[in-house]
């Protein structure tokens, strides 16, 4: 009582001197302009995207959020770990946020990086209501810059996130204007041949599967802190700086490939967590992920930041310039990608008997080159003595990731020929975990159907599934196996998905994970937080439409016993 | 396990002594004039302990006399395999692209190195041994020296070219008094 | 002091009891609106449109539903209309109410009842239907109908878009009834009772919410149902050019 009161009072005599860590939102009606169309949307603090919210490792977070809204709000401190009742998920964190409420959010800060908050009711955060989160680490940071900013990326549409699900609900396909036409078939014939065209075609008209379902929601503007391609967010530098530039999705439903022409990037952490620097020319960020690189502009010269999204059906502009209004070139969108048989491999083949699968691969756009790197992984080093150096160059480019289908037509090359970062890239700086055996394996199978819009895991949607239950202290191995032909980037709150790309104890620990089509994906979890949790795919319109589990976190230290103690000292005080 | 890296370690250490006491210059690491020279152990003048974290250097400057010779006991107290390089901007760039070479065959693993991959005869009278007197590459734990006679004057710095940890800011600028 | 005293002790107590409460309350149950089934409706003009056919006769048609459901069990209102501008009568209106559920991947069961009640006799149906997505992107509808008058039906709705652009789209339909028997009185035969084929050539305007069209549409009676409409002095072959819009929300 005694040091609130002080703290208090050292807060009247330096007007507007918050404590550490706190802040205030309010939760508004807000008016979104792209520099496309305008919108009302809603947002923190009266603007979308809200503030950057900052901390330092160690303190306590305090932070009030007032709903000016006349519906029920939340927020989720997206990947950061915290007592589950702290963690803004209406139904399975607290109740929600009512009207004219104010609900004041305090967990401890007990890690450092890139994250974001966003409303976890309804379509709120389509609409406009997430921000950033930076956390300053205790210690010195494994990389310098000179200057940072971040890069907040969004898939603004003109449609109400209400209207979209309607939409996507009544025409599934009813924002996609990619769709193979007409001309594509002549195309496509004219280079692949017409009976070969044509038995494609049949091929996927059999299984009622869109070689185009990569993007479900066309036709929104890419936003880089709240600014249109044409508004042009601009980031300042002095040549020869290095700019640490923190990039954020909050998509509703884009991925986006980056590249910065005439920069490359080296990629010091993923959701928030270091990694061991990898120098790329070009990465794709999963929808709620973030990814820091660092960039070094030597030249007095405005840089474009290009965003293009996965399906190549949009794109977010930014610069980085040595001057306010100098610009540099904007790429122009690639073609979009096509689905191939290798992403459907995953799917129930019930529908595909007598069809031939190995014409099939190669139809799609894919720039395979047929080159198989998964063959070179186990390949014993030490006994390859005498070897010709020129057959072991590694393909550049990502010709091969181990985390699309082989052959899948949305393996990512690097525009300009370089390196595309692979999730088999990415090996932690300092791993949090010792590395161990998990306890066991749960199979999640990402399920779904694309014609009714209807979304699942094992095939059960969220209103008819059983939470899934973890006892505290275990280290539990998720598989999930993608059984749509649609990328699902899988979140799981409260605690690390750590990912396994094949390096053991330097697998990197992410709060959201990339399910492509045709894969199976493995995460481990040390299940080290008590309580209730959502473990969703973070696409807005699969997680309403079903893909979404609650997981419960059965025994452990009660996070309210805790609590409960504070309470008592501070009670004692009294 | 532990144990069986400790000898690992102790190896390597031993086996990377014995290349830097070979010196050959057969990796090919170009070093230009503008950096200096190997020095003298006999016209030291001074010894600067250099400690390699990950993935940054303390000190991260240093500051020299023209022609000066220095003993750089250099240590790695990282998780992660790091190298103190001595050279000029252009001379680090060009040895980035040998390193990660050196990563894409598996001659450096994250937190080791793979002897066997580096003492491999590459065809051409190559191999991927590091083991260039402007530069030391170590694994966790170990520590080894560099002799350096800087040149006159000169944009040199101290940098580790493992993929990622120069872009990612781990050199020191050399300063001349 | 002694209110300082109860308050520790209270305190002290409730942090005896409080974990177990607390714990019990803060698992809440989730009841928002995600565990719900979701809910959504949605309201279809396939056609809304002006015919003129080569009798110069000018009709008004539409064929449109309307949705609201799950996705287990929707409620769909469907109706259809031909309104003869000139004489100012219906010369079809039909109004269907079914529930829906999935029998299928692809493939819905409808039950339901289909009021006609142009101009002339009603009729009242039992509806029984599948309607869904058939390889190769054929959207079906097929419906079984059994009257008040006792008389069986049945009904193929077949429809196929092609895509010239993501744009323009060429929309191919393809509806034909059948009768098992007879009835006279509304001047149906045995067999083949009629088919409406019809192409039409879309623009999609505003998003798929407004897409203007032209097209032509063929409609023939077959067999007996075509020599009763001979007898009743009506036309059994009939070609229109339509204009229309194609409306979705």
């Amino acid at each position: 009582m005694n040091i609130r009161l002080g703290a208090l009072l050292l807060g009247l005599m330096v007007p507007g001197l918050l404590l550490a860590g706190e802040y205030s939102l309010t939760v508004d009606r807000v008016t979104i302009d792209t520099g496309e169309f305008v919108k009302e949307g809603i947002g923190y603090n009266g603007k979308s995207p809200g503030p950057v919210l900052r901390f330092k490792e160690g303190e306590t977070a305090r932070i009030s959020v007032t709903n000016n809204l006349d519906e029920m709000t939340s927020i989720h401190w997206h990947g950061l770990i915290l007592p589950f009742d702290q963690d803004g998920v209406p139904g399975i964190s607290f109740p929600g946020i009512k009207p004219g409420e104010t609900f004041t959010y305090e967990f401890p800060i007990q890690q450092a990086g890139t994250y974001w908050f966003h409303s976890h009711s309804g379509f709120q955060e389509p609409d406009g209501a997430y921000g950033a989160i930076i956390i300053e680490p205790k210690e010195r940071e494994p990389f310098r810059y000179d200057r940072e900013y971040v890069i907040q990326l969004t898939d603004k549409h003109p449609h109400s996130g209400d209207r979209i699900m309607r939409n996507l609900k009544m025409m599934p396909d009813y924002y996609n204007r990619q769709q193979q036409t007409i001309g594509e078939f002549f195309s496509d014939a004219s280079s692949q041949g017409f009976w070969r065209t044509l038995e494609d075609r049949l091929a996927w008209g059999s299984m009622r599967m869109m070689k185009a379902d990569v993007e479900d929601v066309q036709g929104f503007t890419g936003l880089i802190n709240g600014k249109g391609p044409e508004q042009n967010w601009t980031g300042l530098f002095e040549p020869g700086e290095r700019i640490r530039l923190r990039f954020i999705n909050s998509s509703a439903m884009t991925y986006f490939d980056i590249r910065i022409p005439g920069l490359d990037m080296t990629v010091v952490q993923a959701d928030g967590n270091n990694v061991q620097p990898v120098t790329v020319d070009e990465f794709r960020i999963g929808v709620a992920e973030t990814y820091d690189v660092i960039v070094r502009p030597r030249d007095h010269q405005a840089y474009t930041i290009f965003a293009e999204s996965m399906g190549r059906s949009g794109y977010a502009r930014a610069t980085l310039a040595p001057e306010d209004g100098m610009e540099a070139a904007v790429p122009q969108l690639r073609e979009p990608a096509r689905l191939t048989m290798a992403d459907m491999s995953g799917m129930d083949h019930g529908d595909m008997a007598g069809m031939d699968h190995s014409n099939m691969e190669d139809m799609g756009h894919s720039q395979m080159e047929g080159v198989d790197h998964s063959s070179m992984e186990g390949m014993d080093h030490s006994g390859m003595a005498g070897m010709d150096h020129g057959d072991m160059m590694m393909p550049k480019g990502g010709a091969s990731d181990p985390f699309y289908a082989k052959g899948s037509g949305l393996l990512p090359t690097a525009a300009n020929g370089g390196k595309f970062l692979s999730y088999a890239d990415l090996k932690a700086q300092d791993p949090l975990y010792e590395d161990r055996e998990p306890t066991r394996e749960i199979e999640l199978r990402l399920t779904g159907n694309m014609e009714r819009y209807t979304w699942s895991i094992n095939g059960v949607k969220y209103e008819d599934a059983d939470p899934i239950r973890l006892k505290y202290g275990e280290r539990v191995r998720f598989k999930f196996v993608n059984e749509t032909m649609m990328t699902h980037p899988m979140h799981l709150h409260g605690m690390w998905s750590i990912l396994d790309v094949g390096a053991d104890q330097w697998n990197p620990i992410k709060h959201t994970v990339s399910v492509n089509p045709g894969t199976t994906v493995y995460i481990e979890t040390e299940v080290d937080e008590p309580g209730q949790w959502a473990f969703h795919c973070h696409l807005s319109y699969h997680a309403a439409a079903g893909m979404f589990r609650k997981v419960i976190v059965e025994g452990g230290p009660d996070a309210n016993q805790a609590k409960a103690d504070v309470v008592t000292k501070e009670g004692g005080e009294v | 396990m532990k144990l069986a890296k400790l000898t690992a370690a102790s190896v390597a250490l031993s086996m990377a002594v014995t290349a830097y006491a070979g010196g050959t210059h057969g990796g090919g690491h170009g070093h230009g004039a503008s950096s200096g020279e190997p020095g003298k152990a006999s016209e030291v003048t001074r010894t600067i302990a250099v400690r390699m974290y990950d993935n940054y250097y303390e000190p991260e400057e240093i500051s020299v006399k023209p022609g000066e010779t220095i003993r750089f006991v250099v240590e790695n107290k990282g998780k992660l395999v790091h190298e103190f390089n001595i050279g000029t901007p252009d001379m680090h760039e060009a040895h980035q692209k040998e390193m990660q070479m050196m990563v894409e065959h598996g001659v450096i693993q994250g937190n080791k190195l793979n002897h066997d991959m580096m003492n491999m005869d590459m065809g051409h009278g190559h191999s991927m041994k590091h083991d260039d007197p402007n530069s030391v590459l170590l694994e966790p734990g170990q520590s080894q020296e560099v002799i350096w006679k800087f040149a006159d004057k000169g944009n040199i710095e101290f940098a580790c070219n493992v993929p990622g940890h120069y872009q990612s800011g781990m050199y020191g600028d050399v300063t001349f008094e | 002091m002694s209110s300082r005293l109860s308050l520790t002790l209270c305190s002290l107590l409730s942090a005896a009891l409080l974990p177990v409460a607390v714990h019990a309350q803060d698992m809440i149950d989730d009841t928002t609106a995600r565990k719900q089934p979701l809910t959504t409706w949605g309201v279809q003009f396939e056609e809304f449109e002006y015919r003129y056919s080569d009798d110069d006769e000018e009709l008004a048609a539409w064929n449109a539903d309307f949705f609201y459901g799950t996705d287990d069990f929707k409620v769909r209102w469907l109706t259809k209309g031909e309104y003869a501008i000139e004489e100012q009568t219906y010369e079809g209106l039909e109004n269907q109410l079914v529930g829906q559920v999935p029998i299928s991947k692809f493939f819905d069961a409808k039950a339901g009842v289909r009021f006609d009640t142009p101009q002339g006799p009603d009729r009242t149906y039992a509806v029984l239907g599948v309607a869904g997505l058939a390889p190769q992107w054929f959207e079906i509808d097929a419906n079984l109908y059994v009257s008040n008058e006792g008389e069986t039906s049945a009904e193929l709705d077949a429809e196929y878009e092609l895509l010239l652009t993501n744009y323009w789209i060429v929309a191919v339909t393809l509806d034909a009834t059948v009768a098992f028997s007879e009835d006279r009185e509304i001047g149906v035969g045995k067999g083949l009772v009629s088919t409406e084929t019809g192409i039409r050539l879309s623009y999609d305007l505003i998003d798929r919410a407004f897409s203007p069209y032209v097209g032509v549409v063929h409609e023939r009676k077959y067999g007996d149902t075509a020599d009763l409409a001979e007898t009743g002095g009506g036309s059994t072959e009939d070609w229109f050019a339509v204009v229309g819009a194609r409306i979705a929300f």
